[in-house]
């Protein structure tokens, strides 16, 4: 409640800020604010969500600029269709870089974004035709019903933009397709296991970014009245960089504030005067504070030595300097340098930091979610009907070799429809490899898998857990930094079928949908014994309850086989016969189950038929009781011969 | 047909300087999996350090000073900006820092020699060659030796000396090669220095065939990102065979189609390797084990 008022009340401030300030100056400075924090907005999709660093986003915003303002020159397209087709246009390019350079992780979307800027400058330069080259466009501002927009209305256009902006990425990244995105961030594995493709939304993301950053880029046309390609460069980059990790990644007082930073910084740095009080400023302030973190012996000296020195350094500087517009990009750089390592959550990171130091309570990482649980909520039915007759999966000739190392040799594995089916072996004996080429993680390199009567080899760990199949894994792939009940909903995520439009418009469907999410994510986690640890985060959870949470995540994708690696490690006696009871339940209600487990008496109480490995190949299967007594499986654990022992 | 020969030629003395860079990125990428987005600057550095010291001394006295002093410029990189960013997780940290330190490289540069290109005085005699009807810089031909010679230089270390498989073993498994008393964290510095050093040297390499100055550095580097994703950044022959075809497809794209569009098929090469064999052309794909 407090939050909405406090919003209002700072869009009818903004509002009022022409009539506060009429010079036109001012007003067209804060036009720029609002649309760098527009491109902002965009840019910490990628950046503070997804985790990707784009070194292209002044180049998209320049596509954006450069689509309205070909678009009104050449063509003479109204600005109201000029505004959405540079965001069209901005999307398309988006998605040509994300595609390729998405699909390998490293540092390619940065390189490939990087090279992007320079050809996209190079390109608008070039193709004269089009966008006149290096004379730049001329644009006017346009005209509604007779009148034409003059810079105080255009600011009215543009607040309007930014909190429509500010509302769709709001509404966006805190629906089922934000949870993604940090889902991703936060353990791609995990992720792609719960059917939450990581590629896919990465690519999403993107492209949703690209958008935005086409709609600044289209408003920053009209705004100047002039474009010209060298506006769109690689300092164009750096600035944005630095205004989303200063002013604060994940948040979306960040963009804004970083924008005013970074609009209002050329202007500092071309008052000598001003710049030298305000580095001077800074410099006393880091001395105190050190003197201080050094006298309640918070830091040493030697971890604040760095950014003391630069700090007086950059004082000192500034009366060696005549211009220092010839060291902006020094300045810039150190900023950089001093945010990444002394600021990594920017000012409004720090700003909470400090509230929550003085009021815990006003803070809140994650939203509470307090809906209850119950019985009847915990099952669903699969989302693909169990069809195939006798055996649910079967693996044939599964051949997974790594180097000159065959981890699996020729391993048939069939799983009857409805059975527990017990995998055991000593440790590297291939059993979590089979897991792994099971659920697409690894693609084997011979032999096929047919699940459900449908052939899956090769496919992608996503589709496959969207086809049915869900996991556990042996260490733990938790979503650390979301609560244990955020956690069931990212498993609960292929429930979720509304598009990007339902969102931002909160239609009843989408509201249905959440709200049911919620009911059998609380019910998931009563089914697994921790209900009442829904909002803490899953990081803090002792082992043995992170695994239960594992459980409860894999069932919430509806699977028709769920396989559980090493369930029983590190629970303790009583928790143990509490798994049995819990794998027995999930059996009963028609869910094939394959188990990998050191606990010989949880294995022989429950399954219904076991699989021995030894270096990757099967020596036994059958009923527990006959592979107990089995001499080879005997000789794999104990070693030596069975009859010489005896 | 003459025409085309001529390109073909000055496209591998210009992919020759690709791949050098390359080669540079593949070098740390291999120690820590980052790479110094300033590794342009680097080679700029080392040009325009070479450019003030060859008015002092000879130019091939001066390449091993530029030398020392590249390594030294990769040390002071890795210290400040990739050794403290190594314990996140996230790649955010060390890509904002190295190119925070490379716009700190070119401004300081332009401020010490100057916003206008420098000519740098060629060492060999600038009359071409002709081999065929085909004309050959002196310097072209050194180019290419150079390069070679050095990535040779570089290989062999790393294949034959006892240091070499420490920066062989932290390449594979970092984790296991600390645990095996290898100190990792003086490997990755090492690849930093060795990294800048080869880019220093590529940069006197290529400064008296270009102009001298703070800019030269962002379009190379930029054009070795695209030489060492299309060979694959665990790839040495792969830098190679990229630098030699984006080296040739520019020089061709300038004469038949336009200069201005000369960097063009390089940012199309490298979209199309990505989207058809992700890992690059030579390069292998490595499986992520959970």
């Amino acid at each position: 409640m407090v939050k909405i008022i406090s919003v209002i009340l700072a869009i009818v401030v903004a509002a009022l800020l022409p009539t506060v300030w009429p010079n036109p100056y001012y007003i067209h400075l804060m036009v720029v604010i609002g649309i760098y924090a527009i491109l902002l907005l965009g840019l910490d999709i990628v950046v503070g969500y997804v985790g990707e660093v784009s070194l292209g986003h002044a180049a998209l915003f320049g596509i954006g600029a450069y689509t309205a303002g070909v678009l009104n020159f050449q063509l003479s397209v109204p600005f109201l269709l000029a505004v959405p087709a540079s965001i069209v246009v901005t999307a398309l390019f988006g998605a040509i870089l994300a595609l390729p350079a998405l699909r390998v992780n490293g540092p390619y979307l940065a390189m490939v974004t990087l090279a992007f800027g320079t050809i996209i400058q190079i390109l608008i330069n070039e193709m004269t035709f089009l966008t006149n080259g290096p004379m730049g466009l001329s644009v006017r501002k346009p005209v509604f019903f007779g009148h034409h927009i003059n810079g105080t209305d255009y600011y009215y256009i543009v607040l309007v933009a930014l909190v429509t902006a500010l509302f769709v990425v709001q509404r966006i990244l805190k629906s089922h397709l934000g949870r993604a995105f940090e889902a991703l961030h936060d353990s791609p594995i995990a992720s792609d296991c719960m059917g939450v493709s990581v590629y896919g939304y990465k690519v999403y993301a993107f492209v949703l970014s690209a958008g935005i950053a086409g709609l600044a880029g289209s408003l920053f046309t009209y705004s100047e009245e002039y474009i010209s390609p060298n506006t769109y460069n690689f300092e164009l980059t750096i600035l944005s960089l630095l205004a989303v990790i200063m002013g604060g990644r994940k948040t979306r007082s960040g963009p804004i504030l970083g924008a005013i930073i970074v609009v209002m910084l050329p202007n500092v740095l071309s008052d000598i005067e001003l710049f030298r009080k305000i580095s001077i400023g800074i410099a006393v302030l880091t001395i105190v504070y050190s003197t201080y973190a050094v006298a309640t012996s918070q830091r040493t000296l030697k971890q604040l030595m760095l950014p003391l020195l630069a700090t007086i350094i950059l004082a000192a500087s500034g009366y060696y300097m005549e211009n220092i517009t010839e060291h902006r990009l020094t300045i810039f750089g150190v900023m950089i340098l001093f945010v990444v390592y002394y600021l990594p959550n920017g000012i409004m990171g720090f700003l909470r930091g400090i509230v929550q130091k003085i009021r815990p309570q006003w803070i809140h990482r994650h939203e509470e979610i307090s809906e209850h649980g119950d019985k009847q909520h915990v099952w669903s039915v699969p989302d693909h009907r169990v069809t195939a007759k006798g055996h649910l999966l079967e693996a044939r000739n599964i051949m997974m070799q790594f180097g000159g190392l065959k981890a699996l040799n020729e391993v048939n594995l069939e799983i009857a429809k409805g059975s527990v089916h017990g995998l055991i072996g000593p440790n590297g004996s291939g059993k979590s490899t089979m897991m792994n080429v099971l659920t697409g993680i690894y693609k084997p390199t011979a032999g096929e898998i047919e699940f459900n009567g449908k052939l899956i080899t090769g496919a992608t760990p996503s589709s496959i857990a969207g086809e049915g199949i869900a996991r556990t894994f042996q260490n733990v792939q938790l979503f650390g930094e979301m609560t244990a009940i955020e956690n069931v909903l990212v498993g609960l995520h292929h429930t979720f079928r509304h598009s990007l439009i339902d969102v931002v418009f909160q239609t009843p469907r989408c509201r249905k949908q959440r709200n049911a999410a919620r009911v059998r994510a609380a019910s998931l986690l009563k089914f697994v014994g921790l209900d009442d640890l829904a909002n803490e985060e899953a990081r803090n959870l002792p082992y043995g309850k992170q695994r239960l949470l594992e459980i409860a995540r894999a069932l919430a994708l509806n699977p028709s086989l769920l396989l559980l690696d090493e369930p029983a490690a590190g629970l303790t006696a009583p928790d143990i016969k509490e798994l049995i009871v819990m794998i027995n339940k999930i059996r009963g209600h028609g869910i094939t189950v394959i188990l990998i487990e050191h606990h010989m008496d949880v294995v022989m109480s429950i399954c219904d038929k076991v699989t021995v490995l030894d270096f990757g190949q099967k020596i036994a299967e059958g009923a527990p009781a006959n592979v107990q007594c089995d001499e080879k499986v005997i000789e794999a654990y104990l070693g030596g011969s069975a009859k010489v022992a005896a | 047909m003459e025409i085309l020969a001529q390109l073909i030629v000055s496209g591998i003395a210009l992919g020759m300087i690709y791949a050098l860079i390359a080669f540079g990125y593949q070098l740390t990428f291999a120690t820590s999996s980052t790479l110094n987005f300033g590794q342009g600057e680097a080679l700029m550095l080392g040009a325009l350090v070479g450019l003030t010291l060859v008015g002092h001394m000879n130019y091939w006295l001066m390449i091993p000073v530029v030398m020392v002093f590249g390594a030294l410029q990769g040390v002071f990189v890795e210290r400040v900006g990739v050794l403290p960013t190594l314990k996140t997780k996230s790649e955010f940290g060390w890509i904002m820092t190295t190119i925070s330190l490379a716009i700190i490289f070119k401004n300081v540069a332009e401020n010490i020699w100057g916003h206008d290109d420098l000519t740098f005085p060629s060492p060999l005699p600038t009359a071409p060659l002709q081999f065929f009807g085909i004309r050959v810089l002196p310097m072209e031909i050194l180019v290419v030796v150079g390069a070679l010679a050095i990535m040779l230089a570089v290989e062999i270390f790393n294949r034959k000396s006892i240091y070499g498989k420490a920066v062989v073993a932290t390449s594979n498994d970092r984790d296991a090669a600390g645990l095996m008393g290898i100190n990792t964290g003086m490997v990755i510095t090492f690849s930093y220095a060795l990294s800048s050093m080869t880019a220093a040297f590529a940069g006197v390499l290529v400064a008296p065939l270009t102009l001298t100055g703070a800019t030269m550095g962002a379009v190379l580097g930029l054009k070795a990102f695209a030489v060492a994703i299309i060979g694959g950044l665990n790839s040495g022959m792969g830098v190679i065979v990229g630098g030699l075809i984006l080296g040739i497809a520019e020089t061709t794209t300038g004469y038949y189609i336009s200069t201005g569009y000369k960097d063009v098929p390089g940012l199309l090469l490298l979209l199309l390797v990505l989207a058809i064999k992700p890992a690059g052309m030579f390069g292998k794909s490595v499986i992520k084990k959970v």
